[in-house]
């Protein structure tokens, strides 16, 4: 391992786990009122492609990402109205999310098949570049990268020090009660809805505008899927997702990195490392997961007869 | 009621649109109708639009030649997409899928009067023929161009899939660089995706990261690739669609371009005439079948005139690509002295050249 190696790997890992967790976090919110959103590869990709041609039409890639957030939100008021009006299976109406987002995302980002952006502006992380071994591509981030992190702290203000918070936790471990409280457990479904949509929006956004700078079909490779399992890896905490999204940008990385720079590690087995990952995860972390994750997760609330 | 009314106006409205075009199509009366079968879409800077294109162009040439195009044919769908461009009249069909291949097959041996040609594959047929362009030999021109432009000596090479084809690609593009520049490294990264491009630009990242300073790509679409290295400063070497040069207005080096309109025109023509016949055809520079993209304007005049002084050599049929003595990353003699690595050989290598960085397998 050489030291231009590591750096290489430290740096892409901030980069490409910066999507995942917005996309992370919108699904954190979600979960503790309650809902497992399994269409969120369905928004981030809506969110990719509403978010590439409102670049291309504006001319500003902040508006496509401003559009992305926007269209992230209503879209995922479908999954809302489905689980929170009509009582509908979770499970289900996050299936069809996503199979609608796929589609919608295919018909929203045919006329923008093969048009280039400059995308997001790129700052180094000042004073860096003096440090040995740093060349000019690392450590070069876009603004939505260095903000992740603090978006992560906010939303944990959010759930842990906030009302609204509060009653959102409420919400996820018992409808019920928070109803008997004098909550609106509706509403505030809906608003973690909302939420999501946007956080996820964004985070597809993200990929087409600052990442790839360009859309593709099916480009987000089922990263909204990753998020998903990310949630229950950070337990459904803000800051612990920070670190699951840097594990999980990493892994993909790091196959990347030691490929150009000549490991002599077969690429088909660097390429197996975020899967392995997840497995892993999944044995270390299985059994443990019921005592944290929201009592009332995946139930359909009927109200109070 | 009202659900059935609606239903009965639509049926009646398609029955009507399809007499309207079926009478405007009869009007016509096409000299020929092409199949196009696209795994991708038709604009996408690389591959598909090379295919587009082209079927463009015979549609200029030839007066009355009428185009069915499909894009993001799935190869379970690559039948019976076949069957209903046949349907529709189609005697000439290309099914420019590399697995679209054993569909076009059975779809061939079930209506042999309607001409395939498949581009890539191995199978010939009275009715069906195969042809490529030798990138093989010509991403040689490439490399030479890419070892003169390089200041940290280190070329960054991106493929999605570790297949025969695209290492003979790679070799290639190494062996130019390396015979103007032997300090020359090529790094090469596979991806294993045709799509995601996120991880393409997160490739081309990581090449940036490791002091790469021309980076050239095998991948269905460059335009992540391009963006990513023209955004960081570096310089970019195109491959497959002339077209991507506009994502590199500063780094755009040169390209390699499959550039098939002259051959299916050709072809086309003798389809129409009857005089079409099969065959296993591959062809580089001089048949057309590539075309060296117009430089960039960081490019000196004397790499510009050395490239065109050695594409004339190449279309003379006075350089070949793969002269042994060739050794492996290993240092093992691939190709002995004295010998040429065929033409017939070109998807069969999993070595790669003394001096690459990566592995094949």
């Amino acid at each position: 391992m050489t030291w231009s190696l590591v750096l290489g790997i430290v740096s892409g890992t901030i980069m490409y786990g910066a999507p995942l967790l917005y996309a992370t976090l919108g699904e954190v919110v979600g979960q503790r009122a309650g809902m497992v959103n399994l269409g969120l590869e369905g928004i981030l990709l809506v969110g990719a492609s509403v978010g590439l041609a409102a670049s291309v039409v504006t001319g500003s890639p902040w508006a496509g990402i401003a559009a992305a957030g926007i269209a992230g939100c209503l879209f995922n008021l479908v999954y809302a109205f489905l689980v929170v009006s009509r009582k509908a299976n979770q499970l289900a109406s996050g299936l069809a999310l996503m199979f609608l987002g796929t589609g919608l995302s295919a018909m929203i980002g045919k006329a923008y098949i093969g048009r280039g952006i400059t995308g997001l502006a790129r700052y180094q992380v000042p004073g860096i570049s003096s440090l040995p071994g740093i060349t000019r591509t690392m450590f070069s981030y876009d603004l939505l990268v260095y903000l992740a992190a603090p978006v992560a702290v906010v939303v944990w203000w959010l759930i842990f020090r906030t009302r609204w918070g509060l009653g959102l936790r409420a919400v996820g471990e018992s409808p019920s009660a928070a109803f008997a409280a004098g909550r609106r457990v509706s509403w505030a479904e809906y608003q973690a809805a909302m939420f999501c949509g946007l956080m996820s929006g964004i985070a597809g956004a993200h990929l087409s505008v600052a990442l790839a700078r360009t859309w593709t079909e099916g480009m987000t490779g089922g990263r909204g899927f990753i998020a998903v399992a990310l949630v229950i890896f950070s337990k459904w905490h803000p800051l612990r997702a920070i670190v699951g999204a840097l594990v999980f940008g990493g892994a993909v990385t790091v196959g990347l990195q030691l490929q150009a720079s000549g490991s002599t590690i077969s690429p088909f087995v660097l390429n197996m490392i975020p899967y392995v990952l997840t497995l892993g995860i999944l044995l270390i972390w299985g059994g443990a997961r019921r005592l944290v994750a929201p009592a009332a997760l995946g139930r359909v609330y009927f109200g109070e007869e | 009621m009202r659900l059935r009314a609606a239903v009965l106006v639509a049926m009646l409205g398609a029955v009507a649109l399809l007499a309207v075009a079926g009478g405007a199509i009869a009007a016509q009366q096409p000299s020929l109708v092409i199949g196009l079968l696209l795994p991708g879409p038709k604009n996408d800077a690389g591959y598909n639009q090379s295919f587009y294109d082209a079927v463009q162009e015979v549609k200029a040439n030839i007066p009355g030649v009428q185009l069915i195009v499909a894009e993001y044919v799935a190869d379970a769908e690559a039948e019976s997409t076949m069957e209903t461009m046949i349907q529709q009249g189609a005697k000439m069909i290309l099914p420019c899928g590399f697995n679209f291949q054993y569909p076009a097959l059975a779809v061939a041996e079930k209506h042999s009067d309607v001409v395939f040609m498949h581009p890539g594959g191995w199978e010939v047929r009275g009715n069906f023929s195969n042809y490529y362009a030798t990138t093989q030999l010509d991403m040689y021109l490439m490399g030479v161009a890419a070892g003169m432009m390089t200041k940290t000596n280190k070329l960054g090479f991106i493929v999605g899939m570790p297949q025969g084809y695209m290492l003979g690609d790679c070799n290639a593009f190494h062996l130019g660089a390396r015979a103007v520049n032997p300090k020359v490294e090529t790094h090469l990264v596979f991806t294993f995706s045709w799509g995601d491009t996120t991880k393409e630009a997160a490739a081309a990242q990581a090449l940036l990261d490791q002091g790469c300073d021309v980076i050239t790509q095998h991948l269905d679409s460059p335009i992540a690739v391009i963006q990513t290295v023209e955004a960081a400063g570096a310089y970019t070497i195109g491959f497959m669609s002339l077209d991507s040069q506009k994502y590199a207005p500063k780094g755009w080096i040169t390209g390699l371009g499959l550039t098939w309109g002259a051959y299916l025109t050709q072809s086309a023509q003798a389809v129409i005439d009857g005089t079409w016949h099969t065959g296993f055809v591959r062809q580089g520079l001089a048949g057309g079948f590539t075309q060296i993209a117009p430089f960039g304007s960081a490019v000196p005049d004397r790499v510009k005139q050395f490239i065109l002084a050695l594409a004339t050599g190449y279309k003379a049929g006075l350089i070949d690509t793969f002269i042994g003595p060739v050794k492996d990353q290993a240092g093992v003699v691939r190709i002995a002295a004295g010998e040429v690595w065929g033409n017939d050989k070109m998807g069969d290598f999993d070595w790669l050249v003394e001096g690459i960085v990566g592995t094949p397998q």
